[in-house]
Order: structure tokens, then C-alpha cells, then sequence
């Protein structure tokens, strides 16, 4: 039998991995899909499919649900609501805001009701809000058998994370980048990858391999049984230390050991006293679609679970970080705009945001980090939008509270000038975005992982000169660059002392810091 | 064919209509959820515009609206000015004012239990 084939690729995630290949359709087919159906139908199919639902439940049911049910039912053929809707619509809000907001005005106008039986219904109109939205809810991405190789040009987040991983399988990707944020993802869960493998031919269904390790695509020439026991995913020392993440140098100083999250349930398997709490929870990441963005219950939800998991540690939730490389499933226009600036642009998705955040900080030691801030006034407009949710939520004798509110510090004009951020509660370094900004050049770019290697001294430099302009607030680092125990030294010398990292990644970095002084040398003896 | 057409624009005309009334509600509560939704599946049943002004208010409120119905603070005592205009304005006035005068059907649907 022929030895099997080995292309030359790089690993963007360590780990060895096989199955059969399932080959991604190209993204531009994927990506057509309604757009030609306007607002308007998309809402009116919406709420015929939230009242057929309805009508389904009502039946069978005791007469008192019924009511409800249809006093719901009648809501949803209020014209009074569609007519609001569409003149939302017609501003150019998209369909699930224009829901949202509509049907937002009339729950508060209830909810300050004198009158206690209006008073009441306003949990019923939550409910048809949600129902609506959650037909509205983007179409699914094409999920792929478990198990399985995923082969393609570029991998979609969304899709990604719509996967079950639980059953093993990798990714081999024609291009891609090591630091794009599906690479991110699959260190974060140990999801073996390679990328840059150049176009290679596989059938659907054929049995190949990826090893993240070496960097390479096993091509079988065997049809089957590739000793899979050889395969899989390597064992993670799954050593917990419950030190709640507060660690001490060799020399003695105190740092800290937090973890970067994703998915809620991305917590689950880790003890919370392993950690210092949350450094950075990515909600883009959770909330995968524009009705997610528009659906304040669900996100309360997330929050709230994540708070419960910390048990009082801090849980950093990063606003919305979307546009640019990180599309929104929905929204389309704007696509130029990332981070806060696409939140400043579009307040109705900043704004239910926020109203979940407040609620949930009640819950909890929760802060709020902002993404890709430039200047100081992007903080400050945010917290403008912050104060008015708070008083709206208490006046309609909603339980709130305003977090600390800081910032990701990956844009050099922010970065250079961190002692003009005095709205800032405190700052986070994001070294991906900051480096892809220092060289100019995009980290989807192949190149990248070498541009980013050579600008190791100038980023440390900015990093170092960062700490100093923060004025003694919370200063911490969530950059992949924190999870690398060869860039530890460098950090500490810097004068970073509090780390945030994927979860896999904290036996290697609480190894490297104990191993080390506070100014980045190493330890005697060691 | 054309001749059943003319038929029927003829009949159009002669039921297209303006109408009012006032009517003062009796219902215990008001018109909440449930009497708010009869009132307006009813008035909805019409072709014709339907208006429902409250307490001499000169606010005009649409009819087939139930926020906007249940939204009015109708109570016991409230009269209620219903008008219609349109196709079978007429018969919605009477049919809408026979409900409320019949209390919206609500003795009857509280004995019915499916």
C-alpha cells in the first residue's frame, strides 16, 4: 500500500486529528442568500409564522391560557404595530430592530401603566417580541457531519461555533491565517487546524488527517481505519489549580490568571477557582445574528449564567466587536465600520446590549470592555448611552446597574495616548488588532504571522510605554499574545500583571510565571 | 359577466356608508385583554373604518387597534362614540354597539368551557 500523502501546511491549532473530509461549499454561494425579500414581507411572514405557532399552542389549552393566547394573536394583528414597524423599516432600521423597537415603546408604555391589569400584560408582549424575533433569527449555516474534517478555502465563525466539536474532527484550510479569529477559536476549544495548504484535491468523505503540531494535511490513500486510536485529540493536563488565578512571580509579585471565553458553555468544564474570573468574554461570539444582537432576554441570559459561573470574580463581557472581519449574520451595510464605531453608528444594537448588561450587573462582578477604541470620546458616548438605559430601566422600576466600563487597547492612536482615556475604567490589551495595525498589513494575510514575528520589539515597546500613560488603573492583556509562554518574559518586563487566556492555555502561562521574576528574568536556579 | 359586475359595484354603493353611535360600557372591569379582543375581532370583521372616541374626547382612536382600544382607560360608566365609514358601516355600527350593550358576550364565555 502507498504511504500516505503529506502536504505541507501551517498549524493555526495544535493537535492531531482525522475523519472524513467534508468539503465546504465556496463562500460567495453561501453568502446569497435572501436579501431580495424586502423588510416589509420578511416581517408580515414572520408573524404569520409567530400566530400559526400560536394557534397551535392554543389549542388543547384550558380556557384562561387561551385568553392569552388570544389577546397575543390579536396583538400581532394590531395595525396599528405594523404600520410603526414599517415606518421603521422604511428609516432604513433593519427588520429585527424595527420589531424590536416597536414593540420596546409599547411594552414600556405598559409597563408605566397605572393600571395593574396593563401592568400585566406586559410579559405577554415580551413574549410575542420574542416569538417574532426568533423566526426572524438568520438563516442556519450549513452544519457538517461531527467528526469530520472540515476542507475549505476559509472557515466562517458562525459556523464554527454552530458545530459540535465533542465527537473530534479538525480543519484544513486552503488559505486562511493562524490569527484570524476561527484560528482563535479552535486553540480556544483544542480544535486541531492548518491553514495555507494550498488548493488541494479531496473527495467529500475520504478519510484525511490534519496535524496542528507539524503543520500538515495527511492525505490516505487507504480508504479506511487509519488506527484512529493514534488520532484525536491530545490530552490537555487538566491540573487544576485552585488558586483562583492569583499567582505570585518567583520574585513574589502578584499576578493575575484570568480566561477568554466565547461560548457560555465554554465555562463549563473549568472550575471557577482555577481563575482570577473572565478577562475577556468575545459576546460577539454568542450573539451570532442580528435577531441575537436585537434579543435583550437572551443575551441577560448569557451574562447572568457567566456571573453565576464566576461566583463574584470579575466577568469582563467585550461589547459587540463586529464589522470589518467579523460580519454580523443580517447586517449587511456598514460592513466598513468595526468595533464601537459600528455600535456608535447603529445605537439600536449598542443599546440592547447595554440594557442586558445592566440588568445582568446586578447579578455580579460585572465589568464592561469596549472593542477597538480610538479616542476618548467613543468611551464617553457609550457611557452617555449607558446613563440613559439606566434611568429608562429605573423609571420602568427595573432592578440595574451601571459596571465599570473600560476599553481593548489595540488601536495605536488609543495605545499611545492612554492617559487622555479618563473615562476608561480600565484597559485591556488586544495584541492581534494591535499588531495587524502597527505593520499594516490585514491578519488575514498569509504574511501576517511574519510581519507580526518582526514587529515583536516595536509592539513591546508600545506595550511598555502603554502600562505607564495607564495611571495605575486595571491594566490587563487578552491578546493571543498572553497565551504564548515564549512572550511571557517580554510581558512581565512590560509590566503587565495580569494575563487573560484561552483555557488550555493556563497550565502553560501559570507554569511560566512562577517560573519567572517580575521584570522577565529568569528565576535563580532555574 | 359584466353585468354581475355592475351588480356588485351597485350593492357597494348602497351599503357604502358614514355612521355613529354612542353606547356607554356596563362591563365591570373595563374593556380589558379579553372584551378589548372581541370588540376589536369584531370591528375587524368590517370592511369599513372604525373610530372609537371615549368620554367626549375628540381623539379618534382606530377601532380594529386593540393597544390602542385597550390602551383607552375604557371603564364602567365610559361612553364610548363608535363611527364607522365605509362598506357595511351601518351594520358594524349596530354590531359593535349590540356588543357592548350584550356586555361582550362575557357571561356566555365564562359558562363555556371547552
Amino acid at each position: 500500500m502507498a504511504a500516505p500523502l503529506r502536504l505541507k501546511a501551517t498549524g493555526a491549532s495544535p493537535g492531531v486529528a482525522s475523519g472524513p473530509a467534508y468539503i465546504a461549499e465556496p463562500l460567495a454561494a453561501a453568502a446569497s442568500l435572501p436579501s431580495s425579500v424586502s423588510g416589509h414581507t420578511e416581517l408580515a411572514d414572520a408573524i404569520k409564522t409567530a400566530i400559526r405557532e400560536l394557534q397551535d399552542l392554543a389549542t388543547g389549552t384550558d380556557p384562561e391560557s387561551r385568553d392569552i393566547i388570544e389577546f397575543q394573536i390579536e396583538v400581532l394583528q394590531d395595525p396599528t404595530l405594523a404600520e410603526m414597524a414599517d415606518a421603521r423599516i422604511d428609516a432604513g432600521e433593519n427588520v429585527a430592530f424595527a420589531w424590536v423597537g416597536t414593540l420596546d415603546g409599547y411594552i414600556r408604555e405598559l409597563e408605566c401603566s397605572e393600571e395593574d391589569q396593563l401592568r400585566a400584560r406586559a410579559v405577554d408582549i415580551l413574549d410575542i417580541k420574542n416569538r417574532v424575533l426568533s423566526v426572524l433569527t438568520g438563516t442556519p449555516v450549513d452544519d457538517f457531519p461531527a467528526g469530520s474534517i472540515y476542507v475549505g478555502k476559509d472557515m466562517e465563525p458562525s459556523r464554527f461555533l454552530a458545530h459540535d466539536w465533542s465527537a473530534g474532527g479538525g480543519i484544513a484550510l486552503y488559505a486562511g491565517s493562524a490569527v484570524g479569529h476561527v484560528a482563535l477559536l479552535a486553540r480556544s476549544r483544542s480544535v486541531p487546524m492548518v491553514i495555507g495548504a494550498g488548493r488541494f484535491a479531496t473527495e467529500g468523505g475520504q478519510h484525511i488527517g490534519v496535524d496542528g503540531d507539524s503543520g500538515l494535511v495527511i492525505l490516505q490513500t487507504a480508504k479506511e481505519k487509519a488506527t484512529p486510536a493514534q488520532f484525536g485529540h491530545p490530552v490537555t493536563s487538566t491540573v487544576s489549580t485552585a488558586d483562583n488565578g492569583d499567582l505570585r512571580t518567583a520574585d513574589s509579585s502578584q499576578v493575575l490568571l484570568s480566561i477568554n471565553v466565547n461560548a457560555p458553555d465554554d465555562v463549563d468544564a473549568i472550575p471557577a477557582a482555577t481563575t482570577a474570573g473572565i478577562g475577556l468574554m468575545r459576546s460577539e461570539f454568542a450573539v451570532m445574528s442580528l435577531s441575537d444582537a436585537a434579543n435583550e432576554e437572551k443575551q441577560f441570559a448569557i451574562y447572568r449564567r457567566l456571573l453565576a459561573w464566576a461566583d463574584g470574580r470579575p466577568v469582563t463581557i467585550r461589547m459587540l466587536d463586529i464589522g470589518g472581519d467579523k460580519p454580523l449574520s443580517g447586517l449587511t451595510e456598514m460592513s466598513s465600520l468595526r468595533g464601537i464605531r459600528l455600535l456608535l453608528a447603529r445605537p439600536e444594537i449598542a443599546r440592547v446590549q447595554a440594557r442586558a448588561l445592566l440588568r445582568a450587573a446586578v447579578f455580579g462582578n460585572l465589568r464592561i470592555m469596549l472593542p477597538m477604541v480610538t479616542f476618548p470620546s467613543d468611551v464617553e458616548d457609550i457611557r452617555q448611552i449607558y446613563r440613559e438605559e439606566s434611568s429608562e430601566l429605573a423609571r420602568r422600576g427595573v432592578l440595574n446597574r451601571i459596571p465599570p466600563i473600560g476599553m481593548m487597547v489595540e488601536v495605536p492612536a488609543a495605545a499611545l495616548m492612554l492617559d487622555a482615556f479618563q473615562s476608561a475604567d480600565f484597559f485591556s490589551f488586544g495584541t492581534n488588532d494591535l499588531a495587524q495595525y502597527l505593520v499594516a498589513s490585514p491578519r488575514e494575510d498569509a504574511d501576517f504571522a511574519l510581519y507580526q514575528a518582526q514587529a515583536g520589539p516595536a509592539l513591546l515597546r508600545l506595550l511598555t510605554q502603554a502600562v505607564k500613560l495607564a495611571g495605575g488603573k486595571p491594566l490587563s492583556i487578552c491578546g493571543d499574545m498572553a497565551g504564548d509562554p515564549s512572550r511571557t518574559a517580554d510581558l512581565l518586563a512590560a509590566g503587565i500583571r495580569h494575563f487573560s487566556v484561552a483555557p488550555a492555555r493556563l497550565p502553560a502561562i501559570r507554569s511560566a510565571i512562577v517560573g519567572l521574576n517580575a521584570d522577565g528574568t529568569k528565576a535563580a536556579g532555574e | 359577466m359584466s353585468g354581475g359586475l355592475r351588480i356588485g359595484n351597485r350593492e357597494a354603493e348602497q351599503v357604502h356608508a358614514s355612521c355613529q353611535t354612542e353606547v356607554e360600557v356596563k362591563h365591570g372591569v373595563g374593556l380589558h385583554a379579553r372584551p378589548s379582543v372581541t370588540f376589536t375581532r369584531l370591528a375587524k370583521s368590517f370592511p369599513c373604518s372604525i373610530e372609537v372616541a371615549v368620554n367626549g374626547s375628540d381623539v379618534w382612536l382606530n377601532g380594529k387597534s386593540i393597544i390602542k382600544i385597550m390602551g383607552a382607560r375604557i371603564r364602567k360608566g365610559s361612553i364610548l362614540k363608535i363611527r364607522a365609514d365605509g362598506i357595511l358601516a351601518e351594520e358594524a355600527i349596530r354590531a359593535l354597539k349590540d356588543l357592548i350593550e350584550r356586555n361582550f358576550d362575557e357571561e356566555k364565555k365564562h359558562g363555556r368551557t371547552a
